[in-house]
């Protein structure tokens, strides 16, 4: 039994390690903020972390292929611009249009990747230009509302249920879903490797611009979720989350040569930086310095990650 | 990427003069060239002699950033830092000179750019951590750090010496760029003449078969990103001097412009292939395309649109890789 048990945990070493690390941070988070634990602040706490979370499901589902999204902040803003600019004509239509426009411009991203026999990084980095130019034409200044009634149920509850976790909970079931099917095993036998991939029968341009386009949906979703928390759009606020998406998967494990991640990780990553940010509000610490210490986690996390794995393959 | 860099079959390029013996830099310049004729056929204000001055101009502020850039991904590299570090030395050197005087500005502002660039190189030597993510990373720690130095509120400055740097002529042409060309040649000797640069073209190549052969690949990356840094802070510093104002965002746009204006130039994204020569035509297409879209009226977002549609679309024209 209880080697079973050590073996699960090495089989879950990123899970674990990060498990642990969450734990430490909650302690210490707690002590900030004794209500930690009441539904009310998970809801709240949940509504702040789900663009987050979202936003790092999607990179690290485009790195499982191999790939990257440096346009994934531009997009991201794009869906919450589309969602604020029609949120009073129906809350449904918009959230329809947001999520297409986030999932055509992952397909364009994937259909670029794709057929340009360019490297990811150049092709999302000239196409987050584009994004954002889209955005800034669907929403010049900040602007846009959202009813506050769905702000209200959103943040606070509704009817006590924290509807930004149910909402998490169910795109991880979605993520479930969609790895057990044929396209999900694709994404990780591409990113693993692709002439193998390709040598199997695989059509890997096919799964590339597959993947691109399901990264659209969990960022489609997040910019949804971000217009929803703070009642309005705002063409210029996704770019953070380009950068802190990549570091709380890189966090949770996924390599950047693709194949290898987990998501429940991935969230767990998310919701570490999340905590930590607001952690060093928390402490009095100036807001200004969230921007290094992100990239400092970034950097650390990385370095760990590729120290230890080397130990293992050199 | 081991493939030998003569991949490129002869042809009637391969006669032009050595120093475009890449055919793809030849390339670029021939492109600079239609769209140039093209503008002034077809386009407002490009048929005067200070419409060309003006845009050799402020194509030096993106060519000094883009020469930088060619160094770092020629060997495989690329740094997203720049745009950071272009606001970063001019922030600094208005912030500094306005209490200590303009040299002690210029410089401060120098030496923390190079620092960004020691500190890339050492993260992507020593911790092993890909180019693109170290970057990032110190780009937005860069950024952070700007944002706590001037509390959200940078200062402008006139300082003599870079506004004479920026705006002067010397014989009718501009004195940036002279500057421009003046760095463009010392990057090509270091590039193409120099033992350093051999050893960058070398790990652009196949950096585990040069490491194997002995090419010191910590000394080259610090080499190549520091000098990266040192001219997106020159670039910084002149743009300082134009505007005489310092802003937390001022060098946004060169992040992309810079690493479209080298694979523009003809060189391989992959590294290891093309000519700091081809990016010298590659920084000035783009910003003639930037003026060309700035005399239509476009709203903001339209021309961001735009010109991101066309720097795919020349991408995928004439920069594609075929990878193994």
């Amino acid at each position: 039994m209880p080697d079973r048990l050590t073996g699960v945990l090495r089989g879950n070493l990123d899970v674990t390690g990060l498990g642990a690390l969450l734990v430490v941070l909650l302690a210490v988070y707690a002590h900030y903020d004794s209500e930690l634990f009441t539904p009310a602040s998970i809801t709240i706490l949940s509504a702040q972390f789900l663009p987050l979370i979202l936003a790092a499901m999607a990179q690290s589902t485009v790195m499982l292929a191999g790939g990257i999204d440096l346009s994934l902040g531009s997009v991201l803003a794009l869906a919450m611009a589309v969602f604020a600019v029609r949120a009073e004509d129906g809350v449904l239509l918009a959230g329809v249009l947001a999520l297409a426009a986030a999932v055509a411009a992952g397909a364009a991203n994937g259909v670029l990747v794709a057929y340009a026999g360019l490297p990811p990084i150049i092709v999302t980095l000239a196409a987050s230009f584009v994004w954002g130019g889209v955005t800034l034409v669907v929403l010049p200044k900040p602007g846009g509302a959202v009813p506050s009634g769905l702000v209200n149920a959103y943040n606070n509850g509704w009817n006590g249920i924290a509807l930004p976790f149910v909402a998490i909970a169910l795109v991880l079931v979605l993520w479930k879903a969609v790895r057990t099917t044929r396209f999900g095993l694709s994404l990780y036998a591409v990113g693993g490797n692709e002439h193998g991939a390709y040598a199997s029968g695989i059509a890997t341009r096919t799964v590339k611009i597959g993947t691109y386009a399901f990264a659209g949906v969990f960022i489609g979703l997040a910019g949804i979720g971000l217009a929803i928390q703070t009642g309005s759009g705002d063409a210029t606020i996704g770019a953070p989350y380009t950068l802190n998406s990549i570091a709380a998967s890189v966090l949770a494990g996924v390599s950047f040569f693709g194949g290898v991640g987990q998501m429940r990780a991935t969230v767990l990553g998310a919701l570490l930086i999340g905590l930590l940010t607001n952690l060093l509000l928390f402490t009095g610490m100036s807001p200004f310095y969230q921007l290094i210490v992100q990239g400092v986690v970034l950097i650390v996390a990385i370095t760990v990650k590729t120290l230890a794995t080397r130990e293992r393959t050199d | 990427m081991t493939a030998p860099s003569q991949t490129a079959p002869a042809r009637p390029a391969a006669t032009l003069p050595r120093a475009l013996g890449e055919n793809r830099a030849a390339l670029a310049f021939g492109v600079l060239l239609v769209t140039w004729i093209a503008a002034i056929l077809f386009a407002k204000g490009f048929d005067s002699v200070s419409s060309v001055r003006y845009l050799v101009q402020t194509a030096a502020f993106l060519g000094i950033v883009a020469v930088g850039q060619t160094l770092v991904i020629m060997m495989s590299g690329i740094d997203l830092s720049v745009s950071g570090v272009v606001a970063l030395s001019a922030v600094v050197c208005a912030q500094v000179a306005s209490g200590a005087g303009g040299t002690a500005g210029i410089a401060v502002a120098l030496a923390a750019s190079v620092l960004v660039g020691l500190a890339n190189a050492a993260g992507v030597t020593w911790l092993r951590v890909p180019p693109m993510v170290m970057t990032l990373a110190t780009g937005t720690i860069v950024a952070g750090a700007l944002l706590v130095y001037t509390d959200g509120s940078p200062k402008s400055a006139k300082i003599p010496l870079l506004g004479a740097l920026a705006n002067d002529r010397v014989a009718g042409v501009p004195l940036a760029f002279v500057l421009w060309i003046g760095i463009t040649a010392v990057a090509a000797w270091l590039l193409h003449a120099s033992r350093v640069g051999r050893y960058v073209f070398a790990l652009g190549n196949g950096e585990r078969a040069s490491r194997a052969s002995g090419v010191p690949l910590a000394r080259t990356a610090f080499i190549a990103y520091g000098t990266c840094s040192l001219l997106a802070g020159v670039s910084g510093l002149v743009l300082l001097g134009f505007t005489s104002t310092s802003s937390l965002t001022m060098g946004n746009p060169y992040q992309l412009l810079s690493i479209a204006s080298v694979v523009l130039g003809g060189t391989s994204i992959l590294g290891g292939r093309g000519h700091v020569l081809g990016t010298v035509a590659g920084s000035l297409l783009l910003t003639l395309l930037t003026a060309l879209l700035a005399a239509w009226n476009m709203s903001e977002g339209v021309r961001q649109i735009t010109l991101g549609l066309l720097i795919i679309a020349l991408l995928l024209a004439y920069a594609r890789e075929r990878r193994s």
